[in-house]
């Protein structure tokens, strides 16, 4: 490609913190009209080198070009100045607002001096929506939006800044699959547009579809460079983890069931908001059961109910034939059940604390006591098992977890229930924002657990890994069970039809 | 490649640095042991109720109605010394209800707080003014003096070893709290709720009781704090441990402890009261005239906590507070 196209490019990048080498002598560029793959798993430098380039973190060594001109990068001002925009995973949408008002949001142009001119505000907005074929209208208030059309808003709203150059970090990760296909057009019409994506994904299938080129960065180094056609699925992911790993099954499996007794059974579960209704299922012992469904199908509200946290209005269930009363995660855990929240964040661990504490915070009843003081040894002893069972890293149990990575975090997550005995372990989007590596120990851990004859439910909006893991699939539509896979040959867009309501050959009435 | 991490021994270093140039400074006055024991002793209530509040700084809770639970709990004991006539058994009964009444008021607190969903800040703002408003019922509004029975008076001021009872009960609510906080479960599940709630929730910890007995412990902390001021001061009045509330929260703050929950130690808290009582020792020492002691104390919090907030800027933290207990959509 000529010299004059390329739009960004940075050029021997180092970067430490505290003595760490973070990033060392990284290049990277992108040109006009590009979408850029960026990929590596959690820690190679992805994030870093991004907030280097939107000037959240200053660089120690190296120099950013802008079409072609040395520039200095101090804030994200700068940045958009320069026609960069970086669109957020937690999105900075106001919902009170209407698109267009969140679209020009402190820039809104005016009459009369100081008047916002609400219509020439809302005509630009259209312009703009019509111009990249947005699914929007001006004046939709947020609140009543999905998050994909919110995540659509930013980009908008970068778009409305003149920005040439885009950054989208993890855009899918909360997206069902109807919204993020809509992304990928979107990105699509850009590209033809001449606006430049850089595209962070751990999902290996949307970079292989999307990006014109893919850089791979290791352990804070660039270790590749790859064009359209050489982006090969396992090529990429030997270059990424430097292992080989078998994720190129994902897309068809043949289903067997497993498992003996009866260890869950749900009868007739109903939501008090009707999010799910008269749910039914059995989960054997050994078996790992498979929910999938689009976003928003009810999976996460019915696990949250059969582990405690929310109580149904109607319905039964029975864990090894003995009914639960009452249910609360106390009881549940008291009875064998194992519970990873779909929010990892606000929901899975304490970030102040250490793996220690974080490890035995479910284990109390089990850890060693002095009277009444735990026994500071016994806890430390279970934290080093944890660490070394699902190789947490840093290893330090000390470590806050709250400073990990995404992977290590849901380590620490899972690990403190596999120091207990478990019946039953509910794991809700186990994989999601974690980097390849560390996805198939997460996946070992969950077929070593149903080996040993524990029942297992996973919930997931990753088909790849929903066919990877499962050994029987439940897909919910709409707070329903629509349709159950065991024992014959499934693929991704089985599960995908069967989630959004559309069978194989002909499309379903609404 | 490990470093000394100096944080962690900043408190002491402050406190002997403290130390050393009170004594270069006023080498006659300030190294006895009688002004030693002064200092520990104009601490020993706010100590004495820093190692109940901070159960609720830790679970991301405030007090504000410190002050007034204090007063209203030294009005209880003497009124109840008064009815059984002054007599030792008075003071038995005395002491039991107003524990009573603090343990009863941080239950109200928490109930509210956990039930409602209503910010502590605001809840205890509220309560403050009814405590006040219950000590000038019951007193009508006069000081109401307390002289006798002997075992009253000892609790304020009888000393053991040169040093005032006080500051012994100060060490054994100091060392039952640290006791609690760094090695029981309870104490585990304190910081657990502290550092996030929902999180703890899904992990078995019944979070709404948890925080309850917070109150409950912070309650009662007080009202032994009012016991105390009370027995030193031979007197209740509806005015009895004003400033407190601010006295209790700097204590904590200038020791590390968060307000947003889930960090701080009984040990640091212990710190932040000695430091203030050195601090006023000090000012009172070099004759700085008592109208620039507060500007001389707010400059040492905005210090204490800005070099706190610089220690914690890189921290990740995240909290979602007792909302998860409301919002359930995804």
């Amino acid at each position: 490609m000529a010299e004059n196209n390329v739009i960004l490019e940075a050029k021997g990048i180092y970067k430490s913190f505290s003595g760490v080498s973070v990033l060392q002598d990284v290049h990277f560029s992108v040109d006009r009209g590009e979408v850029h793959a960026l990929m590596g798993e959690n820690g190679a430098g992805k994030s870093t080198l991004i907030k280097i380039i939107t000037g959240v973190y200053s660089k120690d060594q190296g120099q950013i070009y802008w079409e072609g001109k040395p520039v200095e990068i101090n804030n994200y001002q700068d940045c958009q100045k320069l026609g960069v925009a970086c669109i957020y995973q937690e999105l900075s949408v106001i919902p009170p607002l209407t698109v267009a008002q969140n679209v020009f949001l402190g820039r809104e142009p005016r009459k009369a001096g100081k008047i916002i001119d609400y219509k020439k505000m809302n005509q630009m907005t259209q312009e703009l929506i019509d111009k990249y074929e947005f699914p929007l209208k001006p004046t939709t208030v947020v609140d009543n939006l999905g998050i994909g059309q919110r995540q659509l808003i930013e980009i908008l709203k970068g778009l409305s800044q003149n920005s040439k150059l885009l950054i989208m970090d993890e855009p899918t990760a909360s997206l069902s699959g109807k919204e993020a296909e809509m992304l990928f057009k979107i990105i699509n019409t850009l590209r033809k547009q001449g606006v430049s994506i850089i595209y962070i994904s751990h999902r290996l299938e949307e970079v292989y579809m999307l990006s014109d080129r893919l850089t791979i960065l290791r352990d804070g180094k660039n270790a590749a460079l790859l064009e359209k056609h050489e982006i090969i699925p396992a090529k990429v992911i030997e270059t990424m983890i430097g292992k080989v790993v078998d994720e190129s099954s994902g897309s068809k499996k043949m289903l067997q069931s497993k498992g003996g007794d009866v260890r869950l059974d749900v009868r007739g579960l109903t939501d008090k908001t009707d999010r799910f209704r008269n749910i039914s299922f059995q989960v054997h012992k050994g078996e790992i059961l498979g929910f999938g469904g689009l976003i928003g199908a009810g999976r996460t509200e019915l696990v949250r109910a059969i582990y405690g946290i929310d109580k149904p209005i109607s319905g039964e269930v029975y864990l090894d034939g003995e009914k639960m009363v009452n249910p609360s995660p106390k009881k549940s855990i008291d009875m064998g059940i194992g519970f990873v929240p779909e929010d990892r964040r606000n929901h899975g661990f304490i970030p102040l604390l250490s793996t220690t504490k974080n490890v035995a915070l479910t284990n109390y009843d089990i850890l060693k006591k002095n009277g009444l003081a735990v026994s500071d040894k016994d806890e430390l002893d279970m934290s080093k098992r944890a660490i070394q069972a699902i190789d947490i890293r840093p290893s330090d149990p000390d470590k806050q977890v709250g400073v990990m990575s995404g992977g290590n975090q849901q380590k620490v997550v899972l690990g403190k229930w596999l120091m207990r005995d478990l019946r039953l372990l509910i794991v809700d989007e186990p994989t999601a924002g974690i980097d390849v590596g560390a996805k198939d120990e997460i996946y070992s851990i969950l077929e070593d657990l149903a080996s040993k004859g524990v029942a297992v439910i996973v919930v997931t909006s990753d088909l790849q890994e929903l066919l990877r893991v499962s050994h029987r699939i439940l897909v919910m539509r709409k707070g329903d069970i629509v349709k159950e896979f065991k024992n014959e040959v499934v693929t991704q867009s089985m599960v995908l039809s069967a989630g959004q309501g559309v069978t194989e050959d002909k499309e379903a009435a609404e | 490649m490990k470093n000394i991490n100096w944080s962690k021994y900043s408190k002491p270093i402050i406190l002997v640095a403290f130390c050393v140039i009170l004594t270069i400074l006023r080498p006659t006055t300030f190294p006895t042991v009688s002004n030693i024991a002064n200092v520990l002793w104009s601490v020993s209530v706010i100590g004495i109720m820093v190692c109940g509040t901070i159960f609720v700084f830790l679970v991301g809770g405030i007090d504000l109605s410190i002050a007034t639970l204090c007063g209203f709990s030294a009005v209880v004991v003497v009124e109840v010394i008064h009815m059984f006539g002054d007599t030792t058994m008075g003071v038995f009964v005395g002491i039991l209800a107003a524990i009573g009444v603090g343990a009863l008021a941080g239950c109200v607190h928490g109930l509210i707080i956990t039930t409602f969903n209503i910010p502590a800040f605001l809840v205890t703002f509220a309560t403050q003014s009814v405590f006040l408003g219950l000590s000038m019922v019951i007193t009508n509004n006069k000081i109401v003096s307390c002289t006798a029975p002997a075992a009253f008076t000892a609790i304020g001021s009888m000393k053991i070893l040169g040093f005032p009872l006080p500051i012994y009960f100060m060490i054994v609510i100091a060392v039952l709290s640290w006791f609690v906080l760094r090695k029981t479960v309870f104490g585990r599940w304190i910081y657990a709720v502290g550092g996030n709630p929902a999180a703890s929730e899904i992990s078995g910890i019944n979070v709404k009781r948890a925080t309850i007995l917070c109150y409950v412990f912070s309650g009662m902390t007080t009202a032994i704090g009012g016991i105390v001021l009370a027995s030193m001061t031979r007197q209740a009045m509806a005015a009895t441990g004003s400033g407190y509330t601010n006295d209790v929260i700097t204590a904590g703050v200038i020791g590390g402890v968060s307000l947003l929950g889930g960090v701080g130690t009984v040990p640091g808290a212990i710190f932040g009261a000695v430091l203030m009582g050195l601090l006023n020792n000090g000012l009172n020492l070099l004759s700085v005239p008592s109208t620039h002691a507060g500007l001389v104390k707010g400059l040492v919090i905005i210090i204490a906590v800005g070099f706190d907030a610089m220690q914690h800027r890189d921290q990740s933290r995240k909290k979602s507070g007792f909302a998860f207990f409301k919002k359930k959509n995804a």
